[in-house]
């Protein structure tokens, strides 16, 4: 009973971490059709930029946070038309290649300005110590983090799935040539959800940050569960999203717990599972693809 | 015959240049440093170069008549089969007399087969695996050997009056010979196992660990864990699960005085065994602690890395101080040193002649808080002049 609880509490916030990572993911490799490989590298920025406000520049946690998101998302915005606006016609393998390359050139930047050991994030006092649930405790700071992730992810869905703008958004995803011909200012829209992206992928950074310590490392090290998240999820859907990082957080949680010599391998066999049952992702797509 | 005049001042002319080269080769001493200098590892290398560098800057850089050159190569402590290779073109290419530094065991296993054909003396800092030294007649280890303080944990947690043990490693070799050292030496004396883990080594989240280890409700933990992010995280997992609090935890050298600054204050009362106290008051190790504040930045301290990078100097330079003005003899250099003793900064220190480790002080620490607030580790209790167990 308890391990049941344990894993399901457990796995749900770390999930709904990820799930914030990947979101940034499947809603820029949805809408722009680039495969990111990089995207690690913006989430470790954000993670990175919240520490050093909040440590060298005694910058208060509530404050650091927005200021680190929107700097990381600003970043986005002048990668993508430096460098992400060339990658749109090319090949898939040219995608990778160059993504590949800006992740390794991050965690030797990161290696570089921050050192090689590993930087940790302390969570604000008022977030520190153990919530009493009644049948067990919990780390404050996880519930927060969960409860951030899911507040964020339920306004996503709510613009995506309420809003006009969501619906533009949407109609680019689903067939890119029409919106535009429609008269949607495709290039703006791009950059705009790129930095979304980003700055997704910041914030999930910086909530990670406590859990899984910054280090300059921590792009690549992390980029197969994001992906395994991505890939799972489809293009461009938040439902589909949370129900796979949530199941990825459970699995590897339980995995770990249950199984501790094996349990990263664990969520390799859920991937195969899950990819040769549900090829386009899980929760079936709302249209065909054109 | 004028050809004869021709070839005698040819000969002459070919044999000072063969006296010339072989005296200009004597003056050099070159030793090759193979290390993590980037990579996972790379805080280690940086050690073993802090610990290089004070040797030289204190102790000069000459020994016996010649000058010693120290030369690095990285490896990135990721692949035995490039240490090897390195340990090759150091001996082959860039004609070193001695090898020493290594991280990893795999890397010094990997090497043996070089350094037994080609009669080089390799000073071992780091590998602690104990089957290494039956591989070589040339390996001299200034570390230690993993099984020592394992059983060293044990044995106090019994005297300490802990019944139940848990043992949680990473999973691999250095973590296996911890484990079973423990096991071997906590049940030998008495105590009952309630279970033990195994940790993969690129786990990032140690929640479901310290959960398991709470549910089999253990009294003392030993714990093993490579020093950095995995260590860290551990610690924090078992704090957030109030295990700090509730049992003994033993360790070895997850929370150095250098990395302290990286942890929350939930590694208060976090105990561990190695053979360096930071903190220790001798003339050596005040000389060596001055030169790390001057040269290596506000955080460095003497760690198992430094400290043992800089006793290999020493022993390179004690070899060479025996053999002044000879052609280098390796085996005589491994002869002379057996039963040598010298002052280390970490204390007195003797080589062992049987095994070619060395006899030294293991200290048990703790982690407290000091007058100024900053961390650091304190020696609680002193095992004195600990021999190192004869490898399986």
């Amino acid at each position: 009973m308890s391990a049941a609880a344990f894993i399901i509490l457990y796995g749900l916030s770390y999930g709904l971490v990820l799930c914030l990572i990947a979101l940034g993911l499947v809603i820029t490799m949805g809408l722009m059709r680039v495969i990111n490989l990089a995207h690690g590298a913006f989430a470790a920025l954000g993670g990175y930029l919240a520490i050093t406000l909040i440590q060298r520049a005694a910058i208060p946690y509530a404050v650091a946070v927005p200021v680190a998101v929107l700097s990381v998302a600003a970043f986005g915005v002048l990668a993508e038309r430096l460098v992400y606006r060339r990658l749109y016609a090319r090949s898939q393998l040219d995608q990778v290649l160059v993504t590949i390359g800006l992740n390794l050139v991050a965690v030797a930047l990161l290696s570089m300005l921050f050192g090689p050991n590993l930087i940790p994030l302390e969570p604000p006092p008022a977030l520190r110590g153990n919530l009493d649930l009644g049948f067990r405790e919990i780390e404050v700071y996880r519930a927060f983090a969960a409860g951030v992730c899911l507040a964020v992810i339920a306004a996503l869905w709510w613009v995506f799935e309420r809003t006009s703008t969501g619906a533009r958004l949407r109609a680019a995803v689903d067939n890119q040539g029409m919106a535009q011909a429609m008269g949607l200012n495709v290039p703006v829209l791009f950059s705009a959800t790129f930095a979304l992206g980003c700055g997704l992928a910041a914030l999930g950074g910086i909530l990670a940050a406590p859990m899984l310590p910054m280090e300059p490392m921590w792009p690549l090290k992390y980029l197969v569960l994001v992906l395994v998240v991505v890939a799972l999820a489809g293009h461009a859907r938040v439902a589909a999203s949370v129900a796979v990082a949530v199941l990825v957080g459970i699995v590897e949680t339980g995995g770990r717990y249950l199984f501790p010599q094996y349990g990263g391998f664990v969520i390799y066999l859920l991937l195969i599972v899950l990819m040769v049952m549900w090829p386009n992702g899980l929760l079936a797509p709302r249209v065909e693809r054109a | 015959m004028n050809t004869l005049p021709t070839l005698l001042r040819r000969l002459a002319g070919v044999a000072l240049l063969a006296v010339a080269s072989a005296s200009h080769a004597q003056e050099v001493v070159k030793v090759g440093f193979v290390g993590p200098y980037t990579g996972p590892f790379a805080v280690a290398g940086q050690a073993y170069r802090q610990g290089v560098d004070a040797f030289l800057a204190l102790q000069g850089d000459k020994a016996g008549g010649r000058k010693v050159e120290v030369i690095y190569r990285d490896s990135a402590g990721a692949d035995p089969t490039l240490a090897k290779r390195l340990a090759e073109e150091l001996i082959v290419k860039d004609k070193v007399t001695m090898l020493a530094g290594f991280y990893l065991s795999p890397e010094v296993a990997a090497t043996a087969p070089v350094v037994n054909s080609a009669k080089v003396p390799l000073f071992i800092v780091n590998a602690a695996t104990p089957g290494l030294m039956k591989m070589s007649p040339y390996f001299v280890r200034v570390g230690q050997s993993i099984n020592q303080p394992a059983e060293l944990a044990a044995s106090h947690a019994r005297q300490a009056g802990k019944a139940r043990g848990y043992v949680a490693v990473a999973d691999y070799g250095p973590g296996h010979i911890v484990e079973d050292s423990f096991i071997g030496r906590f049940t030998a004396e008495g105590g009952q196992m309630v279970g033990n883990v195994r940790i993969p080594l690129n786990t990032a989240d140690f929640a479901p660990f310290a959960e398991r280890i709470s549910n089999a409700n253990p009294d003392v933990l030993q714990i093993f864990l490579p020093p950095g992010a995995a260590a860290v995280g551990f610690s924090k997992a078992l704090a957030a699960r109030g295990l700090t609090q509730k049992l003994l935890i033993i360790g070895q050298g997850e929370a150095e005085d250098g990395d302290l600054p990286q942890f929350d204050d939930s590694i208060l009362g976090f105990k561990s065994i190695l053979y360096v106290d930071a903190n220790t008051k001798t003339p050596e190790s005040a000389a060596f602690v001055g030169w790390l504040a001057k040269n290596a930045g506000p955080n460095a301290r003497p760690n198992s890395f430094n400290v043992g990078a800089y006793d290999t100097m020493q022993l390179i330079f004690k070899v060479l101080g025996d053999q002044a003005g000879k052609p280098f003899d390796s085996q005589a250099a491994i002869q002379s040193l057996a039963g040598y003793s010298f002052r280390s900064p970490r204390g007195p220190v003797t080589i062992d002649p049987s095994t070619r480790e060395l006899v030294q002080n293991f200290y048990l620490r703790e982690v407290v808080k000091a007058d100024d607030g900053s961390k650091r580790n304190k020696v609680i209790r002193v095992w004195e002049q600990v021999k190192p167990t004869a490898a399986k």
